[in-house]
């Protein structure tokens, strides 16, 4: 992946050392660092950078909150949740250099004051640190705050840089909650930030299989002939959670599964399957050929939307054996809820080489295990040969979560007199090829935004595609007429029947996880 | 795991082999050269419980040193812990009067990082006897893991009458310079080496790793290009090293050297070398031995700044700091990295790549060397 334009000049002691852009020094400001994002995941992930020896010198991290407290109490808290979350243990003497860079800055989201406290502050570390200028805002608050914070880092002079220093925003979903929505968060970006400056965060995007399937696809000539139309019979992407909506009610009620997952994650994984190849590896050529695939994503009429797509909502059941509760008996739900919390679509991509191949996404909360993973089908070889129609065709699965890895399903025949043929699987596992374990999401992608690499973040169109997308979907399911049935699934199930019957009447079935 | 006793009655079969844990190191299961296929085959359908093979790379391993192969058993027990491989581990015996090849085969057998998988490398140890060198290309060729890539380790001082075919067939030659009687001639032996092979062999210096964590924390300080003026104005270089490390300590000025374009002027002492910049400006760089890690300690001053890498006293982070005008600023830890065999092969096993930076800095103080 290739550096950014606002990227320097490399470093002449840095050849060979690093085979990705080099990440600089910066002032890291977290909005909505006493949060769970921050707890949970972004220090952890900065910790390990830093104990793995990837972070730059000098950089420093801010948290900015409305909380009362001060440096020392911010970083006790830090310490406390990254011994908790950190991929690898947490050494003391690292923690302590690492936690010197760490300090907390009180204000409210709202108050201009604060902005230009923070912007003083931030000149100081500049000095003390040596960041030099360089700022990486990461809004892990939400969403309603996006506005205020970017007009506040805009009036504070803190979305401007001086020449050779940078300043970039990084932004967590939800980008939107419809295409106009995600037109006016775009906008308010726009207005502080340019989109080179701006770096919408998907973690599907930063696990190691997701990047892995550019190298699948790009780097391997075997699959290129295969992966059209004439060989490939359908695409099936699945992302299934055992849990539930757990404390997140009050967000969920309004997204539901399909603008929680489809709408990001899932069409992300599919652009990266079904893109054409870029001319370069550079974030724009990427992004280029991703955005063309949501724009050839066929747009069902509205009676066709009841036809291919199925939502469905869990109700009471047993996860790992132990009863759990219905969807609506879950904490800040509605009882009468609609909210989806199963789709599954089935959708073509109207282009050349994907015509006539039916996509079949499944996303799923409740669903008897935790998997996501992507599976290519092959169409069967001609049945004139063993006298029978082969059972099983070849499927290449890509498997992004857990036990990240490829497989691919061969028929192979039985040993015997007889040509009994059964298929059989080979299996590549990256924890037993690779005895290193993968850096966690967020580690790489926020070394990619220290480094200017914009590759795995969404750009604008990207999202405003993707919401036109899923936007008439939603739109037919909230119509007061006619509006596709609410299927029900016991948790501990694969979904709604409904959901099986979509392929099933393809003549097709899902893939056995 | 590894395998367990030395010898084991036919009938027994392979199952004391192949246990679950690693806690001894022996070359496992003797077994008939023709037959090591056959032999690894039935070694992985008796093992016991559930295991992986896996393997991204040949790995072989030459030593002449008495006792090496029970000694590389171990280290292979260790490196396969996170680079699955087939090891191919010899031991010769030059000076012997008979030519003679035992061979034995064990697994080393290990949790994967991720789930618990047991996950499994198999090994195959060879003891030759008498003309080793003619023996060696076909014991290696013979016994590939095929379509993997062949890495091949060699111990101490290479030899000129080593069959050039199995250089072609090597992808990279690992070595470590630092213990080279006299450098000029095996080095010379390796461009041999290198012209037989078509030049496709990557050198791998086990000196030039030791550094590689080095150079990286001090590289780190010139990453933004405010910084870059720093490199042109750099005048004084102190290199600490430990007695017998002198060699590492000249690498790493001539890494210096190449990648910033100055050139050496003179040895004015064993302890000062002076190179010339680009713009006729003097550097001289200070060699000064002590006791420590084989390069303890790195500074350079450029103007009012000195950059410094050192050890910390926990002995496996760096300490990195910039003082301005006297002011220690910056002061932050970085991984050391390890200096035993197992974590210096483990970073060649990483890093991969063709290793330019390395021959530039060689033969930018290779009159040194």
């Amino acid at each position: 992946m290739n550096r950014a334009a606002d990227q320097p000049e490399p470093n002449p002691l840095r050849e060979g050392l690093s085979a990705r852009p080099v990440p600089q020094p910066c002032s890291i400001v977290i909005f909505g660092a006493t949060g769970d994002l921050t707890h949970r995941k972004l220090v952890p992930a900065l910790y390990n950078l830093a104990a793995d020896g990837e972070l730059p010198p000098g950089v420093v991290i801010v948290g900015f909150a409305r909380r009362d407290k001060g440096d020392d109490g911010f970083r006790r808290e830090l310490e406390e949740s990254t011994r908790k979350f950190s991929r690898q243990p947490v050494r003391d003497e690292i923690w302590k250099a690492f936690a010197q860079s760490i300090f907390y800055h009180r204000s409210e989201f709202g108050d201009e004051a604060g902005y230009k406290q923070l912007a003083e502050r931030l000149e100081e570390l500049d000095k003390t640190h040596g960041t030099r200028g360089n700022r990486l805002f990461y809004l892990a608050a939400g969403p309603d705050q996006f506005e205020s914070i970017l007009k506040n880092l805009k009036a504070a002079g803190l979305n401007q840089t001086c020449k050779g220093s940078w300043a970039r925003v990084i932004i967590e979903k939800p980008f939107g909650t419809d295409l106009a929505s995600a037109r006016e968060l775009n906008r308010i970006v726009r207005n502080s930030f340019t989109e080179e400056q701006t770096y919408r965060i998907d973690h599907f995007l930063g696990k190691e299989t997701a990047q892995n399937i550019l190298v699948l696809r790009f780097a391997n000539a075997i699959f290129s002939p295969l992966w059209n139309t004439h060989y490939i019979d359908n695409v099936q992407i699945t992302a299934a959670e055992t849990l539930g909506v757990g404390t997140r009610a009050g967000y969920y009620e309004d997204a539901g599964a399909l603008r929680d997952m489809v709408q990001n994650h899932l069409i992300q994984l599919l652009c990266l399957v079904a893109m054409e190849p870029p001319t370069d590896l550079s974030a724009d050529s990427i992004r280029d050929e991703k955005v063309k695939v949501v724009r050839s994503l066929h747009r069902w009429s509205r009676n066709e939307i009841a036809a291919n797509v199925v939502r469905g909502q869990y109700t009471k059941g047993t996860i790992h054996g132990e009863p759990v509760p219905g969807y609506r008996q879950e904490q800040n739900v509605n009882p009468d809820s609609q909210t989806d919390t199963f789709v599954a679509l089935r959708l073509f991509i109207d282009n050349w080489r994907w015509a006539d191949v039916p996509v079949y996404l499944r996303v799923g909360k409740r669903l008897p295990k935790s998997a996501t993973e992507i599976s290519i089908h092959f169409k069967k070889a001609p049945a004139v040969l063993f006298n029978k129609d082969l059972r099983d065709v070849n499927v290449l699965v890509i498997r992004i979560q857990p036990d990240e890895g490829i497989s691919l399903r061969i028929n192979a025949k039985v040993p015997g007199t007889s040509f009994r043929i059964e298929p059989v699987k080979m299996d590549f596992h990256y924890g037993t090829s690779f005895g290193k374990p993968s850096p966690e999401a967020y580690e790489r992608l926020l070394l990619d935004a220290m480094s200017g690499d914009a590759t795995l973040f969404a750009r604008s169109d990207e999202v405003e595609e993707a919401w036109a997308f899923v936007d008439p979907i939603e739109e037919a399911w909230h119509a007061k007429k006619d509006a596709p049935e609410l299927y029900f699934y016991p948790a501990g199930s694969w979904g709604p029947e409904a959901a099986d019957d979509l392929l099933a009447r393809d003549g097709r079935a899902w893939r056995r996880l | 795991m590894i395998c367990s006793p030395a010898t084991v009655a036919r009938g027994e079969g392979y199952k004391r082999f192949m246990p679950a844990t690693a806690e001894t190191y022996s070359l496992g299961a003797p077994v008939e050269i023709g037959k090591i296929e056959h032999e690894l085959k039935r070694l992985w359908q008796e093992g016991e419980g559930a295991m992986t093979r896996a393997s991204l790379v040949n790995l072989a391993v030459y030593s002449e040193e008495p006792g090496s192969l029970q000694n590389n058993t171990q280290l292979m027990a260790r490196i396969t812990e996170s680079h699955a491989c087939r090891a191919i581990v010899i031991e010769a015996d030059c000076k012997a009067n008979d030519d003679l090849v035992s061979a034995w085969i064990s697994a080393h057998c290990h949790v994967s990082s991720v789930g618990s998988k047991q996950v499994c490398s198999e090994q195959i140890s060879f003891l030759l006897k008498g003309g080793c060198t003619t023996q060696l290309p076909n014991i290696i060729l013979a016994n590939l893991d095929s379509d993997l890539p062949l890495y091949l380790w060699w111990q101490k001082e290479f030899h000129e009458q080593v069959d050039p075919q199995l250089w072609t067939w090597v992808d990279r030659v690992i070595y470590d310079s630092h213990g080279w009687s006299d450098f000029h001639s095996q080095i010379r032996l390796l461009e041999l080496m290198q012209k037989e092979a078509n030049q496709h062999i990557v050198l791998c210096d086990l000196n030039w790793t030791r550094l590689d964590n080095l150079r990286f924390a001090l590289a780190q300080f010139f990453d933004h290009p405010a910084s870059h003026h720093r490199l042109a104005k750099i005048s004084k270089v102190r290199i600490d090293f430990a007695p017998g490390f002198r060699s590492t300590a000249i690498l790493f000025a001539g890494w210096l050297g190449a990648q910033l374009n100055w050139h050496i002027e003179e040895a004015k002492s064993p302890r000062e070398l002076r190179f010339i910049g680009p713009t006729a400006r003097h550097i001289d760089v200070e060699l000064r031995e002590r006791n420590g890690e084989p390069v303890h300690e790195i500074a350079l001053t450029s103007a009012d700044v000195e950059f410094r890498v050192t050890y910390a006293d926990c002995g496996d982070l760096l300490e990195v700091s910039r003082t301005q005008n006297s002011e220690a600023r910056h002061l932050q830890l970085m991984p050391a990295g390890n200096n035993d065999p197992v974590g210096l092969i483990s970073e060649e096993l990483i890093r991969g790549g063709p290793h330019r930076v390395y021959l530039n800095a060689l033969n930018c103080v290779r009159d040194l060397l």
